[in-house]
Order: C-alpha cells, then sequence, then structure tokens
C-alpha cells in the first residue's frame, strides 16, 4: 500500500468502459452546474479553453514537454478553418477538418525539428516558431487574413439545421465536443501507448533502454496534442465567426500554461479545473476588483498581479495543483478510516 | 544606410545590457529568469521618478535607480530563485514569470499605462557623410563596448568572477571545494539586474517607457541567449551584436518583419545547434 502517489495511477489495464461514460456524465453535469451561474456566451469560451488546455496537458502534463508555442497550433487551426469560410466553402464540418488537417501537416514537419529539443530549447524554440506564425499572419499574409483589423467568417448551419451562431446550439456543439477530446485523451493516457509516454517524463533514457523508440512516441504525441489544440481554435472560429491575431499571440501560451498548473499538470481533471478557474479569476476579477476598492476604499491592484500571487503560492506551495491536493487529502482521510479500528 | 548601422549597434548594445544577466543566471542556476523583464521595467519608471527629483540630472537619476534596484534584485535572488535552484526548468519559468506579473501590474497602478517619453540627454547629432547621427546612440554603443571589456576582464582576473565562470563550467566542482556557490551566484545575480536596469535607462530616451517594455525585451533577450550559447559571455555579446544587426536592417527594408526575423535566426541556430544542446 506504500506506492508514491504518481504511480498509483499507473495501471496498465485499461478503464473500463462504463467508468469513462460515468467520468463524461460528471463532466456534464459539472458544466451545467457553470452554466446556471455563467453567461452561456461566456461558457461557451471556456469550454473552447478547456480543450485547449487539455491537449497542452498531453503535452506538458503527461510528456513533461513545457511549450511557449502551444498557440501556434490553436491559432494556425482557427485560422486555416476561418480561411477556408471565406476563400472555399461555407460547409463548418469541411472547414473544421482542413484546419485539422493543417495544423497536423504542419506540426507533424516541425514537431521533426523540435522534438529533438529538451528543456529550455524545447520551450523557447516553440516560442520562436510561435513568434514566426504570429507575424505570418499579420504580415506577409494580412492580405488574406486582413491583419490586425480580423477577419469575419460565418459558416453555414451544421448538418443543414444546426445555426452555430446561436448560443444554445453552440454550447451544446462544444459540450459534445470537449466530452469527446476528454474521452479520447482519457482512453490514450491510460493505454500502453499512455503509459510509455508518462514514463517518457519520468526518465527517457531508461524507456530508450527498453529498446522503445522514444523520438516516434513523442513526435506523436506532439502532432495529437498540436491537432488537438487546432482543433479548438477551429471550434472558436466556427462558434464567434470573427478572428483577430490575438488567437495565435505568443503571449496566450503563458495562460494555457497556468491554467494547466493551477489544477495540476499530468491529470485530466486538473487540465479542466484549472482551466475553469483561470477562466474566473480572469473573467471576474477585473470586474469584481473595482467594485471592492470602493468598498475598501483603497484602490486595488488589478487581476495580472492576482494571478502572479496565485502563482507564487502554487510553485511554493500547492505543487500538485488543485486536484492534486484534493487527491492527496482524499488518499490520507481513506487511509485513516481504514487503519481505525 | 549609415543610421542604420548605427541604430544596429545600438539595438545590439541594449540587448547585450539585458542579455548578459539572463545568460549568467541560465548558465550558473539552468534558470529561465522572466522576472529580468520586471527587474528591466521598474528600473526605468523608478529612473523616470528620480529624473523629477534630481531636476532631469541623468547621471544622477540613473545611480540612484540602479542602486535602488539592488535590495529589490537580492529580495528576488534570495526568496524566489535560490528556492527554486536545481528544480525542474518549468517551475523557475513560472514563479519568475508571477514576479513579472506583479511588477507589471505594480507599475500600472503607480504609474498607468500610457507609455512616457524620456528626453535624450545629449541632444546633439554629428554629420557624418550627409547623414545626422545622434551622439547619444553612439555613446551607448560606446558603453557596451566598455561594459564587454570590463565584464572580460572581471572574469579573468577578480577572484570572484574566476569562481563563478568556474561555476558555470561546474558548480559541484566548485562547491566540493568548500565554497559556498550561493553567494557567488546571488552577487552575479544583483550584478545582472543592474545592468537590465542600466541598459532600460539607457534604451528609454529612444524608445519610451511602457508598462510592457520588460515582456518585449525578454523574448527577444532569449533569442540573444540561445544564439550566443547559454552562458557564454562573449557569444552573448555577438549575439546581441549581431541580431540588433538583423532587427536594424529588416526593420530598413520592411518594419513589422523586424522582430520575427530575430526569431527566424533564432530557430535556425536551434535547429543546426540542436543536438548539442541535448545535454540538460
Amino acid at each position: 500500500m506504500n506506492t508514491p502517489a504518481d504511480i498509483r495511477g499507473l495501471s496498465i489495464r485499461p478503464a473500463p468502459r462504463w467508468k469513462i461514460f460515468g467520468q463524461l456524465a460528471l463532466i456534464a453535469v459539472g458544466i451545467l452546474l457553470l452554466a446556471t451561474n455563467i453567461k452561456l456566451h461566456w461558457l461557451t469560451d471556456f469550454i473552447i479553453f478547456f480543450i485547449l488546455v487539455l491537449s497542452f496537458d498531453l503535452l506538458y502534463g503527461y510528456m513533461g514537454h513545457l511549450s511557449f508555442g502551444h498557440m501556434l497550433y490553436y491559432g494556425a487551426g482557427a485560422y486555416v478553418t476561418g480561411l477556408f469560410l471565406v476563400n472555399v466553402g461555407k460547409n463548418p464540418i469541411a472547414a473544421l477538418f482542413a484546419g485539422l488537417a493543417v495544423a497536423a501537416i504542419l506540426s507533424a514537419v516541425l514537431g521533426l525539428i523540435v522534438m529533438r529539443t529538451h528543456g529550455a530549447s524545447f520551450a523557447l524554440i516553440n516560442m520562436a516558431f510561435n513568434e514566426i506564425g504570429f507575424f505570418i499572419i499579420r504580415s506577409p499574409l494580412a492580405k488574406f487574413t486582413r491583419g490586425d483589423d480580423g477577419l469575419s467568417c460565418s459558416s453555414a448551419k451544421l448538418f443543414g439545421i444546426i445555426d452555430l451562431s446561436d448560443d444554445v446550439s453552440a454550447f451544446l456543439f462544444v459540450g459534445v465536443m470537449l466530452l469527446l477530446v476528454f474521452a479520447f485523451l482519457q482512453v490514450l493516457t491510460t493505454s500502453p501507448f499512455g503509459i510509455l509516454v508518462r514514463s517518457i517524463k519520468e526518465n527517457e533514457k531508461r524507456v530508450a533502454f527498453f529498446g522503445y523508440d522514444t523520438f516516434r512516441s513523442k513526435w506523436i504525441v506532439f502532432v495529437v496534442s498540436s491537432t488537438l489544440a487546432a482543433l479548438a481554435g477551429s471550434i472558436f472560429t466556427l462558434v464567434r465567426g470573427f478572428l483577430s491575431p490575438q488567437v495565435i499571440s505568443p503571449f496566450g501560451n503563458v495562460e494555457v500554461i497556468f491554467a494547466v498548473l493551477i489544477g495540476g499538470a499530468g491529470n485530466l481533471y486538473g487540465a479542466l479545473i484549472g482551466g475553469a478557474i483561470f477562466m474566473l479569476i480572469k473573467n471576474f476579477l477585473p470586474v469584481m476588483i473595482p467594485e471592492l476598492s470602493k468598498v475598501v476604499g483603497v484602490k486595488l491592484p488589478q487581476w495580472e498581479m492576482w494571478l502572479g500571487i496565485i502563482l507564487l503560492i502554487i510553485v511554493f506551495a500547492m505543487r500538485k495543483g488543485v486536484v492534486g491536493v484534493i487527491r492527496s487529502q482524499w488518499h490520507y482521510r481513506l487511509r485513516a478510516a481504514r487503519s481505525a479500528p | 544606410m549609415i543610421q542604420t548601422i548605427v541604430y544596429g549597434f545600438t539595438i545590439g548594445a541594449i540587448l547585450y545590457f539585458f542579455s548578459v544577466g539572463l545568460a549568467l543566471t541560465f548558465g550558473t542556476m539552468r534558470i529561465i529568469n522572466f522576472a529580468h523583464g520586471m527587474v528591466y521595467a521598474v528600473g526605468v519608471y523608478l529612473f523616470i521618478a528620480f529624473l523629477k527629483v534630481f531636476d532631469d540630472s541623468f547621471l544622477l537619476a540613473l545611480a540612484a535607480s540602479v542602486i535602488a534596484m539592488l535590495p529589490v534584485a537580492y529580495i528576488i535572488e534570495r526568496f524566489i530563485i535560490r528556492r527554486l535552484y536545481g528544480e525542474g526548468l518549468d517551475y523557475a519559468i513560472i514563479a519568475t514569470y508571477g514576479v513579472l506579473l506583479i511588477g507589471t501590474d505594480a507599475i500600472k497602478m503607480l504609474w498607468g499605462t500610457t507609455s512616457q517619453p524620456v528626453n535624450d540627454p545629449v541632444g546633439i547629432s554629428i554629420e557624418v557623410a550627409e547623414f545626422g547621427l545622434p551622439v547619444y546612440r553612439i555613446a551607448i554603443f560606446a558603453c557596451a563596448v566598455v561594459l564587454f571589456l570590463a565584464l572580460r576582464v572581471f572574469f579573468k582576473r577578480s577572484i570572484i568572477g574566476r569562481i563563478v565562470v568556474a561555476a558555470l563550467e561546474d558548480s559541484d566542482g566548485v562547491r566540493c571545494l568548500g565554497l559556498d556557490v550561493n553567494k557567488y551566484f546571488s552577487i552575479i545575480f544583483v550584478l545582472g539586474s543592474a545592468l537590465a536596469v542600466l541598459g532600460g535607462i539607457l534604451y528609454a530616451p529612444i524608445s519610451s517607457a511602457e508598462p510592457y517594455m520588460g515582456f518585449h525585451i525578454l523574448l527577444l533577450a532569449f533569442a540573444v541567449v540561445i544564439v550566443g550559447g547559454m552562458g557564454n559571455l562573449n557569444g552573448t555579446f555577438v549575439a546581441a551584436l549581431a541580431l540588433g544587426m538583423v532587427m536594424a536592417i529588416t526593420g530598413r527594408f520592411w518594419s513589422q518583419a523586424a522582430n520575427a526575423m530575430v526569431f527566424v535566426v533564432m530557430a535556425l541556430v536551434l535547429i543546426v545547434r540542436s543536438r548539442k544542446l541535448d545535454t540538460d
């Protein structure tokens, strides 16, 4: 019973089917609970962000590769979908797949380069590519993307019936997408391949010593993670119908990294909870602080400072994130209850 | 064209001032220090505040703000960087980024979000082949060259410098000699921060002070540190000047591409050298 907490999740057996459906139901209930308090329009943004955070969690949380350039693929998916809608056709499904395909090819090519680096070089080379992508969207391609002015791109109805510009159907669409992505990642991370990926995080040399081609596995994870990020971007385009270079801005990376860490890296629920906490901080603190300042009578700092303080707390006191803390408390209580006569 | 070249050297000089500290922290402690941008930006804002106190005396205000930032740098090193020493890269990034956010927000709270211009302290231009060249920009470049030579002497001759150079190579080895490496890392960190403040102040009259200035130069400085080789001081100098020149020349023909070109160079260098960097 003394297995460390990190190993406990490394079960070889894939989770049973019913368990996955149970988890999906749990998430659906959680999101509906959020829906009672937050406007649907905002919640849709939240869920798109959740998908992005989940995709990043696969790369960083499960494989331990911190990238500063994940927004490149989010933005690529968003822009390719948008440009497809404007220039080729209005079919949302075709546009979505166009975005995914281009991002997959892009990440497959760049992955050959970036996956050869580690640590700081990996983080920074991704940032370099993201900066280049940001520039390409804003300047040389400005004729097509309309640069900083933004690109408006409406899509036809999904399957001819669902109008994605309507708040409720957009919410249902992104909600279903989130559940699909979560189920996919749940299956992937508990599969033998997922275990291999987590082993790479622990010690890549040993995994290679066992005879596994670690470069190939890392490359596959990079492509999958980037394509899922592109999926989030494409969905954003379909739902919002408007794009600005902000979607590919390298500054967005930090938000994703924080969301993963607040929740707890290497844990799908952590990604969801971290994403929710981050979005709540980002959306409600700027509204709440001026009101709070009026009550207190002192001008309080903006949300960025609070975020900075939260980050320091996470690093120095809560390494495993919110979910990690809850989990260890849970196991502690459970063990205490068992040992008590 | 001469103006462009001078501008390139000026930008390169500023990048050098800023990157020295970043390269040293990376080389000694293996930490990507985002807080460097915070020290830089807060230093410049303090400088603007001190200008009013000292009746627009550039040098007095410069000295005062550099000295004022020393304890701030020490606190960051002592209570944040040192506690993260030897830990994963990611936690250090996040903690120092938190510091950067706090600093940026403090600036916005105290001084507002509008950018603040600073006057050129020299204000004279010399005529070289019918082009007007501001003396100030040439002076910045001269300062960078002096700094480079001074640092070379410091790291070759002084005992602190030699210990740090040894620690860059093998910090465990230095520790085994019974030397308190952390103390020297502290000194180097504070020195690097002071240089960043100095660079920021020298750059302020050319650009202007704005709350997010730390973020922007950080990205460029990462490119400098990567291109120059992490922890390599001569490489940092050459890379800073080269990238400054890349920015100036690209900016002359295609102004939006200036920043992106730096990252193209950085990506190329990383691709070529990626196998050598596999050490950590």
